[in-house]
Order: structure tokens, then C-alpha cells, then sequence
């Protein structure tokens, strides 16, 4: 767009009517860009700030309001389901992130090196993060099954007593964790092999000419330069896994009576978002919800600051 | 400001922006209910007979165009969610059974059916289901759909070989104590080795409260859940697994619907809808089941209601499709077409009802149901119960699976109790 009017500042303008200028002189382009900001107004901001009004209150989701003060938050506090199900989330995003990363990085590293068919091997490694979670959890829920799983009948094969997998606080854990991994492999495996790609070849001619083994050519060069996308994948999987509900409550339903967000036995399974559910839609006890919320917000927010600054400290 | 195209284009946008942002700005605040001859019916898939919607739909359709919608996934939540944001308000909503307990302390929402007249067809409905529908003052917000009965359902053979009783009126007349039901579990288990008669304690806890006339919280907001109906309801499951005659499996799971088609769990208690679970989970057991009466007395798990909402504009139009759809007639329909058992005892004796089931070997299970629906009590449904109802069911479920010793679950259970009653205001 071609602008005419460019007035030098001959006389020193009052600083204040600068902003208001550009805002004048470009509304048109705010308005362009508008809608998005508009939409996430409404849809997502609004929200976010309700449900921090709301986790003051007491409501059923349906009567009127009742001012709670801080009172769902200091229940927050002492309530032991709640610190259990982010020992929960914690302990499953351990057994789930760490050996994806590491497959993933085995899996882009041969990736990288492999000369055919490098399309489809993407391909294949990327489909199970576009398959739905639903679907993986029954097909899990079959192949950890006590007494017709795969994997038991694996684990009888060589002599292993079988283990009830979904029936058993850690057995539950390492399901749902295994799924998960399964689920991200993939998926951050490609995002890895576009770090490793860009990894300049003389680096790597450079170092052979000074006779290092492939072995010091990873650890001292590689991953040096992977850094930035070892910390996108690793913050990633920090707010994708802290926020983990489909896969535990798929796996752990049962047909009875009981609650669909109780975690199965002993609440073992109990993610924060299962949780939140469980408070909130089976409870109707919206106020506290918020509150849950809020409080798995922090502490996503606690763990993704702690994964910056692990992966940040070194080298910078 | 002289007007060029490019102008006119930046008008444009800056119009749209504004139209968007006062969209979202202002929400309609005025309650949308029918307006002249459209009338909104929100149900789910299997609430009601698609036959009768549709045959209700020409019915009244000279003078109401009436909009029958199945809402998926969370239907509580989207409908809550819609008549707090007060637009889009159905004029009639099915109520879920499990949901009544959050509906009725928020009955002004809904119209008091007993102003339209309700009390006339009181008769022809199962009375406790009929007062299930009402809230503590009085105001009549649910309408009865269907009810479910539970019974026991077991197989023929197994249970013949195993040297016990296997017809169903000879399973109804000697199974008829917790005892004797246990008792064959024991037999059972000698006879068959590597059969169990129940899946898991979790199915005799609830079973028992069930059956009974009191929950976990009373009409005083009192936390009830410790006294003796529980306490008892506790025992029995406690009991059930210290005599060994409960699996380790876990129920809907591809190891349970393989261990029901090999015999290996030959027996479970269930509403009349599980009917319909257990011949799409095994159904290569055509003609192996039964049904008897559970054991002491019947109890009911499930059923909804239809509602007229506030927003109605027309609700004595709403109350007379309500009525029509919810007959005798159309109820046992309701049977053929998605097993709703009917709430009206007329419907028990239509030739529909009184077909025999290949499945369950040409019994008719109606001969169980009708009469098992007629002699349930219920107890008192308040909205807090699921939220203190959930520790004892977690800390039995730890005794039965994980071995838990039951004193230390039930002292549990109650600190748990006591600390959820204080957080909810229900006195202890």
C-alpha cells in the first residue's frame, strides 16, 4: 500500500499521539489480523479467565453461585487425591518421555543414515501419532490383558509368572506409559531427524579428518547441535504428557458402575486430568474443578520452567 | 471521508471485526424455547424408540413441527451447559437416571409437571419410579421412560453340571439369600475348578446398597454412608471374596467376555439392559443363559425420565406428546426397538413383551423383569452421593483387587468421607 503522507518531524511532536498515529494510520491492518484475536477472546481467554472466577465459588453447573474465597484451594492443598494423581502423572511421564526420547533419537539417527525408502520409513514412524487414541487404548487394553494378552502370553513363553497388568498400581503405569511412547516415537523421531538435517557435513568431515569414532562424533557434535530441538521435544512432551487423560481412561473403564475417570485400582492410573474430570463432571462440583485446574496449570508450568533450565544451563 | 474503493474495502473489514466482536460480546440472554410450531426434543442414541419419535412426528404434525435431536458424548454437560447459557433450550430433555440427583435441587429450570396434570396418569406408571422423577419440594420434573430392573443372569449348563439348581424358577426359590448364593459360588468352584460365580466385590457392594432404602447421604445433607445398610453391604463383598468365589478379572475387558463364553464365569447380576451387553459381548453363547430373580429382593440400576424445560413455550402441547410417546404401548415398543424396560405395568402383558428369547433358550424374560421391576424400593438419591459414595467404592474395589486388609479400607474410606463431607458442606 502506497503511503502518501510523510510528514518529517521538523517540530518535536508530543510523544503520546506517536502510538496513536501508527494505530490510525494501519487500523486496517489490525483489522486484518483481527479475527484470530477476536476468536481467541472469546474462546480461549474468556474462558481461561472464567474459570479462574469460578474456582472462588461453589457451583453445580446449573443453580446460582456461592462465593467460596480461597476455601477450594486450601482443600486443593490437603487433598491427598489430588497429590496423588500428579505423583501419578509424574511417575508415567518418567516411564513414557525418557525412553521415547531416546528411541526417537535412535530412530532419526538411523533414519538419517538410511539411503531407501527414507518416504515411507517417515511415513510409517509418523502414523501412529495420527491414529486416535481411543483406538490405540482398546487395542492396548487387549494386548496387556491378563489372561489373553500378547504380552503376557510373551512373557509365559519364556517362563515368566503372567503379570495383571491393568489390575496392578505399577502394571497400570507402565501401560499407559508404553502407550504413550508409542504413541510420540514417532512423531518426534521426524522431529529430530529435521534437527539432524541441519547439522552442516563439514562438522562431521572435520572431525573424521581428526580421526574421531562415531561414537565421539555423536556425543561431542550431534547432540551439541540438537540441543534447541532436544528442548523443543523435550517441553513439548512435558505439557502433552502432564496433560495425558484419553489413554488412562479409555485403558481403564470398566463395564460396571463404577466412574469412568477413577483411575482404576487404587486410583493408580489417576492422571491430574482425570482427576479434574472426575471432580468436576462426576462430582458436579464445577468450583473445585476450576480449582483443580488451576493448580494442574502451575504445575505444568513448574515442570516446564525445570526442563528449560536443565537443557538450557549447559553450553549457554 | 471520501469514499474509494479501497475505503470501502477497509470499511468492510472494519465492519465484519465489529460484527464479530459485538457476536461475541453480547450474548443472547433471552431464553429461545419453541417458537409457534417448532418444538426441540433432546434425547440419546438409545433414549428412546426411534419407531415412536418417528410416529410422534407424524402424530402431531398438523399443529407442532416437533425437531427430535440425539445429542452425543457428555449429554448432562451439554445440557447444563445450554440452559445456563440460556439460548438453544430444548423444549423437552431426557433426563439420564444417574444424572435426576443434579437436575432436581435445580428443579425451577423445569416445568412442574403436576401443573399440566401428571397426577392423572400416576396410576399407570411403577410408583417408586414415579417418585424418583420428584424433587424434595414437591415439583414434578421427571417424566418415567423405562427402568432397569436387575436380575441374575447364569448359565443353564454350567450351573446344571455343577450339581445346582438350573431352572430359573428353582434359581429364583433357592438362590434367594446372599448365603446361598455364596454357597454356590463354593460348590461351584469344587465341582468346576477355575470357575468363579463373580467377577468382582464391587458387583455385591453395590448390589446390596442397591437393594436398599438408604445411600450415603440423607435428605438432611447427613453423611449416611457409615451406618449399619453400608457397613453390611461391606461385609458381604468382604465375605464373598474371604470364600474365594471371586475372579481376578476385570469387567468389559476381552478377558472377562472370554472367561463368560467358557463357562468360567457362569453367573453375574444385572438390569435388564446388560441383556443386551452380554449378547453383543459373548455372542456365541445363544441359548446358554438364563434369567432368575437375584438374590433377597429386586433392585434397580438405571433408567431415565423426559422433561419439559423452562423454556417452553408451548408445555401443555410438550406434556401431551410426553404422555403419548411414554404409554404403555409405546413403551413396550421402547423394549423391542433399544431394551427400555417400560416403567408402565400394563406394558408386561402386550404380546411384544411376552416374546420367548433364543438367547436366554426361548425364555421369556419379561417373566422376571415385570415382576422384579413391581417390587423395588429406592432410596433416596442425593446430589452428594457420588462424591461420597466413590471412597468406599475405591477402597472395597482395593480389598477385592489388591488385597487391601478390609479394616484398614473401611477406616479409610471413612477419614476420606469425612474430609470430601466437610469440603461439600454435609454434615458428618
Amino acid at each position: 500500500m502506497a503511503v502518501l503522507e510523510q510528514t518529517p518531524p521538523a517540530v518535536a511532536q508530543p510523544s503520546p499521539t506517536r502510538p496513536k498515529k501508527g494505530l490510525r494510520k494501519y487500523w486496517h491492518l489490525y483489522a486484518a489480523i483481527s479475527p484470530f484475536y477476536l476468536l481467541f477472546l472469546g474462546f480461549g481467554l474468556f474462558p481461561v479467565g472464567f474459570s479462574l472466577y469460578l474456582s472462588f465459588h461453589r457451583w453445580d453447573g446449573l443453580g446460582s453461585m456461592e462465593w467460596a474465597g480461597l476455601s477450594q484451594y486450601q482443600y486443593l492443598l490437603s487433598d491427598g487425591d489430588f497429590w496423588n494423581s500428579i505423583g501419578n502423572t509424574l511417575i508415567i511421564w518418567v516411564l513414557a518421555t525418557f525412553p521415547m526420547i531416546f528411541l526417537a533419537m535412535v530412530t532419526a539417527v538411523m533414519l538419517n543414515s538410511a539411503v531407501r525408502f527414507k518416504g515411507l520409513y517417515r511415513v510409517a514412524y509418523f502414523l501412529p501419532n495420527v491414529t486416535s487414541v481411543v483406538a490405540i487404548a482398546i487395542v492396548f487394553g487387549s494386548i496387556f490383558s491378563t489372561n489373553s494378552g500378547v504380552v503376557n502370553a510373551v512373557l509365559h513363553s519364556v517362563g515368566i509368572d503372567q503379570v495383571a497388568w491393568l489390575n496392578t498400581p505399577w502394571g497400570i503405569k507402565v501401560t499407559i506409559a508404553a502407550l504413550m511412547t508409542w504413541q510420540w516415537t514417532g512423531y518426534n523421531a521426524i522431529i529430530f531427524l529435521a534437527g539432524l538435517q541441519t547439522v552442516p557435513g563439514e562438522l562431521y568431515e572435520a572431525a573424521r579428518m581428526d580421526g574421531a569414532g562415531p561414537i565421539q562424533t555423536f556425543f561431542r557434535i550431534t547432540l551439541p547441535l540438537l540441543r534447541p530441538t532436544l528442548l523443543f521435544v523435550l517441553v513439548v512432551s512435558t505439557v502433552t504428557g502432564l496433560q495425558s487423560f484419553s489413554e488412562p481412561q479409555v485403558l481403564l473403564q470398566t463395564s460396571s458402575n463404577d466412574s469412568t475417570f477413577a483411575g482404576g485400582p487404587g486410583h493408580s492410573g489417576q492422571t491430574m486430568v482425570l482427576y479434574f474430570f472426575q471432580q468436576t463432571f462426576d462430582n458436579n462440583d464445577f468450583g473445585y474443578g476450576a480449582a483443580v485446574a488451576w493448580g494442574i496449570f502451575l504445575v505444568v508450568v513448574l515442570f516446564s520452567i525445570i526442563n528449560w533450565r536443565l537443557v538450557q544451563r549447559r553450553g549457554d | 471521508m471520501r469514499l474509494s474503493r479501497r475505503g470501502l474495502l477497509r470499511a468492510g473489514l472494519g465492519g465484519t471485526a465489529a460484527t464479530a466482536l459485538g457476536g461475541l460480546a453480547t450474548g443472547c440472554a433471552v431464553p429461545t424455547g419453541s417458537t409457534g410450531r417448532n418444538m426441540v426434543l433432546w434425547y440419546w442414541s438409545g433414549g428412546l424408540s426411534d419407531t415412536v419419535v418417528k410416529n410422534a412426528r407424524a402424530r402431531y404434525g398438523s399443529s407442532v413441527s416437533l425437531d427430535a435431536i440425539q445429542i452425543g458424548g457428555q449429554y448432562r454437560s451439554k445440557l447444563i451447559t445450554t440452559i445456563t447459557g440460556r439460548a438453544h433450550i430444548p423444549d423437552i430433555a431426557g433426563l439420564k437416571g444417574e444424572d435426576m440427583a443434579a437436575y432436581l435441587p435445580n428443579a425451577d429450570q423445569f416445568i412442574d409437571l403436576r401443573t399440566l396434570g401428571a397426577e392423572k396418569y400416576k396410576s399407570q406408571y411403577l410408583s417408586w419410579k414415579w417418585d424418583q422423577g420428584i424433587a424434595d419440594d414437591g415439583t414434578m420434573v421427571g417424566f418415567p421412560i423405562d427402568c432397569g430392573p436387575v436380575g441374575h443372569f447364569y448359565q443353564y449348563e454350567i450351573f446344571r453340571k455343577a450339581g445346582l439348581p438350573y431352572e430359573p424358577d428353582d434359581v429364583s426359590k433357592e438362590l434367594n439369600t446372599w448365603q446361598n448364593y455364596f454357597a454356590a459360588g463354593e460348590q461351584l468352584k469344587k465341582r468346576i475348578p477355575g470357575t468363579m460365580l463373580l467377577t468382582d466385590v464391587n458387583s455385591v457392594f453395590e448390589n446390596v446398597v442397591q437393594q436398599g432404602s438408604k445411600r450415603y447421604v440423607d435428605k438432611d445433607r447427613h453423611f449416611i454412608g457409615d451406618q449399619e445398610h453400608v457397613r453390611d453391604a461391606w461385609a458381604l463383598a468382604v465375605e464373598a471374596k474371604r470364600r474365594g468365589i471371586v475372579s481376578d478379572l476385570v469387567s468389559g475387558t476381552p478377558d472377562q467376555l472370554s472367561a463368560k463364553q467358557d463357562g468360567k464365569l457362569p453367573s453375574e447380576l444385572g438390569a435388564s439392559w446388560a441383556a443386551f451387553d452380554i449378547k453383543n459381548g459373548v455372542p456365541k453363547a445363544k441359548g446358554r443363559y438364563r434369567v432368575a430373580q437375584m438374590p433377597v429382593r429386586p433392585a434397580n440400576n438405571g433408567g431415565s425420565f423426559l422433561s419439559i424445560t423452562k423454556a417452553c413455550r408451548e408445555p401443555e402441547r410438550a406434556f401431551q406428546i410426553i404422555t403419548w410417546i411414554l404409554d404403555a404401548s409405546n413403551q413396550a415398543q421402547g423394549y423391542v426397538d433399544a431394551g427400555l424396560f417400560p416403567s408402565t405395568p400394563a406394558s408386561y402383558g402386550l404380546k411384544q413383551m411376552r416374546e420367548p428369547d433364543p438367547y436366554f433358550g426361548g425364555q421369556v424374560t419379561t417373566d422376571i423383569f415385570g415382576p422384579a421391576a413391581q417390587q423395588i424400593v429406592v432410596a433416596y438419591n442425593s446430589p452428594f452421593d457420588v462424591a461420597l459414595g466413590q471412597p468406599i467404592k475405591d477402597e472395597i474395589k482395593n480389598v477385592g483387587v489388591l488385597g487391601k486388609d478390609p479394616k484398614k479400607a473401611w477406616s479409610d474410606a471413612m477419614s476420606k468421607c469425612r474430609r470430601i463431607a466437610k469440603h461439600l458442606g454435609v454434615s458428618y
